[in-house]
């Protein structure tokens, strides 16, 4: 699995890998979030899981387990974190507790070094025994409901440290914060090159036309994702332009909101021929990546973003992305370079014409785009950096250390 | 018997982003901050400017930020003129970045805000050092070498080294000096303005440089052969 990664990956982070992972051999490395499938999250985990232990690390991944009372707390958790105001009792809080509580009860949570995801399983920092712990946020906290915040910050401030995706997500806590930003696998089912037929299996699965241009957005359907404003702005630059849109997403087993925005992109469609939304069971990657890969144009028209993987999985496909100026878009597209950054409905649809007109365009900014994310969001990248954090914690107090 | 060389080690290094948790809206809110932050707070947004892929407009991370989100484009040339290099210590080039923010607010109408989100954040790092496996012995290996080596190793050791060894030169040019005493390539790679290049093109006129030498090392050869 890991020689896959020659020839692709950046040859000095293999090296570096290689490097941290002898220093770590058969030391024990936990990761626990709140779901096996749906969102960047546990895709990164089922890949990287398999990686460190093959470098010889004791690696494990543990979920926890929650009632539908419990995951709308979490996706309120969520939302509100990401600035949406909603009501808390303190009743919920203790039922966030609560749940923890039982789930520590269940599993092993004694390692040398444990990474817990997002808020879901935040209060396992209670049951903490030994080891190092980090608190491995994936979304903007730069805006939070303060009150909610104030008190996940109960928990956060216990840990050893955390780590955001984006400088400008992390908070004033007094605890160490790294920025580590995440990552894709190339060698995915979601990312790996694909055969013509492979691709013409999907399109025709789906029936969808291929004598027009694709706009394709690939993400959950959730109101900060935009689904409605990428209709508009499809349905704007369809006025000059023929092409077809296809909005394509996964439910999420922690997400009970999900159904309800379905609705309201279903009822906006109005059952325009030229609209394909796709409802993908848990584990389409190899569909999401012909789609991916048949596109002419791909979007991920955010207002509110945690990274926002999705734009690296289209960049790595040597697509155009356009994509919405928010949370870590920025970082994945360099305006104007690997992609194009929007702020409206009317930016999109103005992008979605230039592209259309300008192919030429298109393909170099495309390839350029493969490179950015070559250097700095494959899997290996986020690997390393995440033992090199851990070998810091090793090395207290130093700022540079050598190897 | 020949002479031995030592040879050239070529390493590397990561790093690891760390936010303070501080940010800054406006230029007074800048300038704050900039006077209390860690000294390795201010080393990352200047010295560490350079292991980004720069715009060559600015050389520092508070340069870039006067330009591109306040729009303040003679604040952002006063700033990108301070030459990190030319200062001993962290608490000097502190001073010399409050001064002119100081001097600014005095002689230029009050900056806007920056727009929600575009704020400075104050970020410092984590350094890893690695080997990464390759080893000059000879010009010609060296020359091999940097064509083929990450961009991450030339940054360690032609902009790093600087600060490292406290002398201001490059790892390159000081071992071309000292193992194989050719000092007039020593110093055409000193030549090289750091500020003005990326680190690809950095590798570029460092390959121009080294080929031309290993070039004419040869013809020394053909021409001692002429004369015979």
């Amino acid at each position: 699995m890991f020689d896959r990664f020659v020839g692709i990956a950046p040859k000095t982070d293999l090296l570096l890998l290689q490097m941290l992972a002898a220093r770590f051999h058969k030391r024990s490395f936990l990761h626990i979030n709140s779901t096996r499938s749906g969102g960047g999250v546990a895709e990164i985990l089922q890949r990287m899981i398999p990686i460190l232990q093959e470098l010889g690390i004791n690696a494990r991944w543990e979920v926890i387990e929650g009632d539908p009372v419990f995951f709308d707390i979490t996706k309120k958790i969520h939302n509100s974190l990401q600035g949406n105001p909603e009501k808390f009792t303190e009743k919920m809080w203790q039922h966030h507790y609560e749940i923890n509580r039982k789930n520590a009860e269940k599993l092993t949570l004694d390692a040398d070094a444990v990474i817990i995801h997002d808020p879901q399983p935040a209060p396992l920092i209670h049951f903490k025994k030994t080891g190092l712990w980090i608190w491995r946020c994936h979304i903007d906290l730069s805006n939070p409901q303060i009150h909610v915040w104030d008190y996940l910050s109960r928990y956060i401030e216990k840990y050893d440290a955390t780590i955001f995706s984006v400088a400008k997500f992390a908070r004033e806590i007094p605890i160490h914060k790294f920025v580590i930003t995440p990552s894709i696998d190339p060698l995915s089912e979601k990312n790996r090159d694909l055969r013509e037929e492979e691709i013409n299996e999907t399109l025709s699965k789906f029936q969808i036309p291929v004598d027009r241009p694709i706009i394709l957005q690939v993400s959950r359907f959730d109101r900060f994702k935009d689904p409605v404003g990428v209709i508009k702005a499809f349905r704007i630059a369809k006025k000059y332009n023929d092409c077809i849109l296809i909005l394509a997403g996964s439910p999420a087993t922690d997400d009970p909101e999900g159904e309800v925005v379905l609705s309201e992109v279903r009822e906006y469609a109005a059952d325009d021929p030229d609209i394909y939304i796709l409802l993908l069971p848990p584990f389409s990657d190899k569909d999401i990546n012909a789609l991916q890969r048949s596109a002419t144009i791909i979007l991920q028209k955010s207002v509110k973003e945690g990274f926002g993987l999705t734009v690296s999985e289209s960049m790595w496909k040597g697509k155009p992305v356009i994509g919405g100026a928010v949370g870590g878009i920025p970082l994945q597209i360099i305006h104007g370079v690997t992609g194009f950054l929007v702020n409206s409905v009317e930016g999109a649809a103005f992008r979605v014409r230039q592209l259309l007109n300008n192919p030429e365009i298109a393909a170099k900014m495309g390839e350029t785009a493969r490179e950015h994310v070559r250097t700095n969001f494959l899997l290996t990248r986020q690997i390393r950096d995440y033992l090199s954090v851990w070998y810091f914690a090793e090395h207290k107090g130093k700022t540079v250390v050598e190897i | 018997m020949a002479e031995i060389i030592e040879p050239f080690e070529f390493k590397q290094c990561i790093s690891i982003l760390k936010s303070t948790g501080k940010k800054a809206k406006d230029l007074r809110e800048l300038k704050n901050v900039i006077a209390g932050i860690s000294d390795e707070c201010i080393f990352h947004h200047t010295y560490q400017y350079f292991l980004k892929g720069h715009i060559l407009e600015y050389t520092s991370d508070f340069a870039h930020w006067a330009g591109e989100s306040l729009e303040e484009r003679a604040l952002s040339e006063h700033l990108s003129n301070i030459d990190p290099y030319d200062f001993k210590s962290i608490h000097d080039l502190r001073n010399k970045l409050l001064e002119v923010i100081d001097n600014y607010l005095e002689n230029y109408p009050e900056p806007r805000e920056a727009m929600p989100g575009d704020e400075f954040y104050f970020n410092e790092t984590v350094t890893l050092i690695f080997p990464v496996g390759i080893r000059a012995k000879n010009l010609a290996e060296f020359l091999t070498a940097i064509k083929y080596i990450d961009s991450g190793s030339i940054y360690y050791h032609f902009y790093e080294a600087r600060i490292r060894l406290g002398s201001g030169i490059d790892d390159f040019s000081r071992w071309i000096e000292d193992a194989l005493g050719k000092k007039e390539l020593a110093e055409r790679i000193r030549a090289i303005d750091p500020f003005m290049h990326t680190i690809e093109k950095i590798r570029v006129l460092i390959v121009e440089a080294v080929e031309d030498e290993v070039k004419r090392d040869m013809e020394v050869i053909d021409r001692c052969l002429t004369g015979l």
